[in-house]
């Protein structure tokens, strides 16, 4: 049972109820864009998009197809380096939604190109810590509009995990005996070495060979003591439904899934932990040959306004870059659930940049870790 | 039937574009390194030594080829008695059984395998255990199928002979039947340990990501690690295999045909 997908049509029917209730006659894109037209303004109409999988609001593209009479090609991928090897393929998008360091290669690639200021009307509704973020991989902030952003952490059943006690152990609790057969791992080569440098007290940007062999054999050494199962985006419905016989306590998890989770059992919890770990951003970003760059440039900017950010943070889980629909979401319907706001400002957290020489170096040495 | 042969072009066409073009491709990446431009080429053999040096690797391929070869026996196994015993049920039955065996191959083999994650994922057992399982529900439906159409193929009036001549049960068994049924393994041989070398998402959807094949580092050095070539060499090293094996099968079909000729 797909408990996201019953929660959408909730929100969806709640949402075309609270439509119908607005003042008559106002577009449905909102006082905050300008609905055109898009043939006659930009003399082309689709708009090819390329996100992420459950990473958008049930009525964003409708509504936007509605107040721009035009048509969205909506196309999604489950990891940043399975989407660049479809571009590689030659596949033309005109809106794409990568993470940091993927927009920090893109960049490096010269495959972006500059978005257009005029038509970016609702720049000013972003978080300002969150722009502080996107000048890690975007310097001049010309290429990219951050789309949701969060951290990594560890998401616990408080029944049998001790808060104290994983607060205080952090990402060591990965090594507790204890926890045998009960925790996830996130099965990606990035997250997971992420997670051995920040235990071990490196970066997680390191090249350096003996800082990764170590972080190798913590890996190792995970497998061997707690023997994990390695999971992506099913850790979310094992977290919500503990099985009878096979319950998992501890997992690894992005902030917006673990705000979900959260949402839907309320034995959980969600824990950064102390040794730091990756805060991440999610961008829009226009490819330098995309079809329809002005319409594009439109879509960045719907996405800005109040009630499409509201639709996209409320049903995905994931935390807005719109200052204003976090702070409701976060004193609303997501109040308590501390994996909304994820952590800002911790000294330890470090944001990924784009490293070829490590991606090299950490794949081999990933399958190693899931070898028996 | 001259004029016919025409029809082959568009088979051919076909068969060059996306056969043998990408297979060509394939053995091009897996002997080059990465990052060549479109014109010039800087050929090695470095992803092949990459491969059989690390011990890894070659226990992965051991692995997959284990795993394919104990599914493919278990489902003889398995598979030969319900067929023999269906061959054996009235011509109405047989049609029923054969209908409800083929029955789960009407959906998508994708969906059935999540299906037993659900089913399998509440028991605590080994994710070894759990992928074997989902391997012969998957395979055993090819096996069953291809012994059947030999069993059912067989005259009966040879067994009758055997029995004339004064075979017993267990003779006309071992020196009629199952001679007359082998081809029928070994189409099924080839239906099951083929795919079965090369399967990557039962293991990955029932085995937890715990149990690491062949399939899967192809994926994973394709999708996520962006490393073509090493992908291309591993795919390569594969596409040998299944060649080997094939021609080995091919080589079993033959010899059984000469002993039916005997």
């Amino acid at each position: 049972m797909n408990y996201r997908t019953f929660k959408k049509a909730g929100i969806a029917a709640l949402v075309s109820v609270l439509a119908a209730c607005s003042s008559g006659g106002s577009s449905s894109g909102g006082s905050e864009v300008e609905a055109v037209d898009a043939k006659e303004a930009y003399g082309c109409n689709v708009l090819n998009v390329y996100n992420w999988g459950e990473y958008v609001g049930e009525d964003v593209i409708p509504n936007f197809e509605k107040a721009f009479n035009a048509k969205v090609n909506y196309d999604m991928f489950d990891s940043n380096e399975n989407m660049y090897t479809r571009l590689m393929g030659g596949s033309a998008y005109d809106i794409l939604v990568p993470s940091d360091y993927m927009i920090e290669r893109l960049l490096k690639e010269n495959m972006l190109q500059k978005l257009d200021k005029d038509l970016l009307t609702n720049l000013d509704a972003l978080d300002p810590d969150v722009v502080e973020m996107q000048k890690v991989y975007d310097p001049t902030l010309e290429y990219s509009v951050p789309y949701f952003h969060g951290s990594v952490g560890l998401i616990y059943n408080t029944q049998n995990v001790d808060p104290a006690e994983i607060e205080e152990k952090g990402w060591d609790i990965l090594l507790d005996e204890k926890y045998k057969n009960r925790v996830i791992m996130y099965d990606s080569q990035r997250d997971a070495f992420m997670i051995a440098f920040k235990a071990l007290g490196y970066s997680m940007n390191t090249s350096d060979d003996k800082e990764i062999q170590e972080a190798y054999e913590w890996l190792r050494k995970v497998h061997e003591t707690v023997d994990p199962a390695y999971m992506t985006d099913e850790v979310i419905d094992t977290m919500i439904n503990p099985s009878a016989n096979n319950p998992k306590d501890i997992a690894v998890v992005y902030s917006g899934d673990a705000a979900y989770i959260m949402s839907e059992n309320e034995d959980m919890d969600y824990v950064e932990p102390k040794q730091g770990t990756n805060i991440w951003s999610d961008g829009m970003v226009i490819p330098a040959n995309a079809n329809c760059a002005p319409l594009a440039n439109e879509f960045i900017n719907y996405v800005l306004t109040y009630d499409a950010s509201y639709d996209n943070s409320i049903t995905v889980g994931y935390t807005s870059s719109n200052l204003k629909v976090t702070e409701d979401i976060s004193t609303g319907d997501y109040e308590g659930i501390d994996a909304y706001l994820p952590r800002t400002g911790y000294e330890k957290d470090e944001v990924f940049r784009f490293n070829e020489v490590l991606v090299q170096k950490l794949s081999d040495l990933w399958n190693k870790v899931k070898i028996n | 039937m001259k004029s016919f042969s025409k029809m082959v072009y568009p088979y051919v066409i076909w068969a060059m574009a996306m056969i043998v073009a990408p297979m060509l491709m394939l053995v091009l990446y897996a002997f080059t390194v990465k990052g060549n431009s479109v014109l010039t080429f800087q050929f090695t053999i470095d992803n092949f030594i990459r491969f059989f040096s690390d011990p890894v690797f070659p226990g992965v391929l051991w692995r997959s080829l284990k795993l394919a070869v104990i599914t493919t026996v278990i489902c003889i196994a398995v598979g030969y008695p319900s067929a023999y015993i269906i061959a054996k049920l009235k011509p109405n039955s047989q049609a029923l059984m054969i209908l409800l065996i083929t029955l789960p191959t009407w959906i998508n083999m994708l969906v059935r395998t999540y299906a037993w994650r659900g089913i399998l994922g509440h028991l605590s057992m080994s994710g070894e255990l759990k992928v074997y399982i989902g391997m012969l529900y998957n395979f055993l439906p090819f096996m069953i199928l291809q012994i059947y159409t030999a069993l059912s193929k067989i005259d009966p009036n040879l067994i009758v002979a055997a029995h004339d001549l004064g075979a017993n049960n267990r003779e006309t068994f071992r020196r009629v039947i199952l001679p007359l049924s082998l081809p029928g393994v070994v189409s099924g041989i080839t239906l099951v340990f083929l795919p079965a070398v090369s399967s990557f998402f039962i293991p990955k959807l029932l085995g937890g990501g715990q149990y690491v094949l062949i399939g899967n580092l192809i994926e994973d050095y394709f999708i996520s690690t962006g490393d073509w070539n090493f992908g291309s060499a591993i795919s390569l090293i594969m596409a040998i295999i299944i060649l080997a094996s094939m021609y080995f099968t091919r080589k079993l079909d033959r010899k059984v045909g000469e002993q039916e000729d005997d």
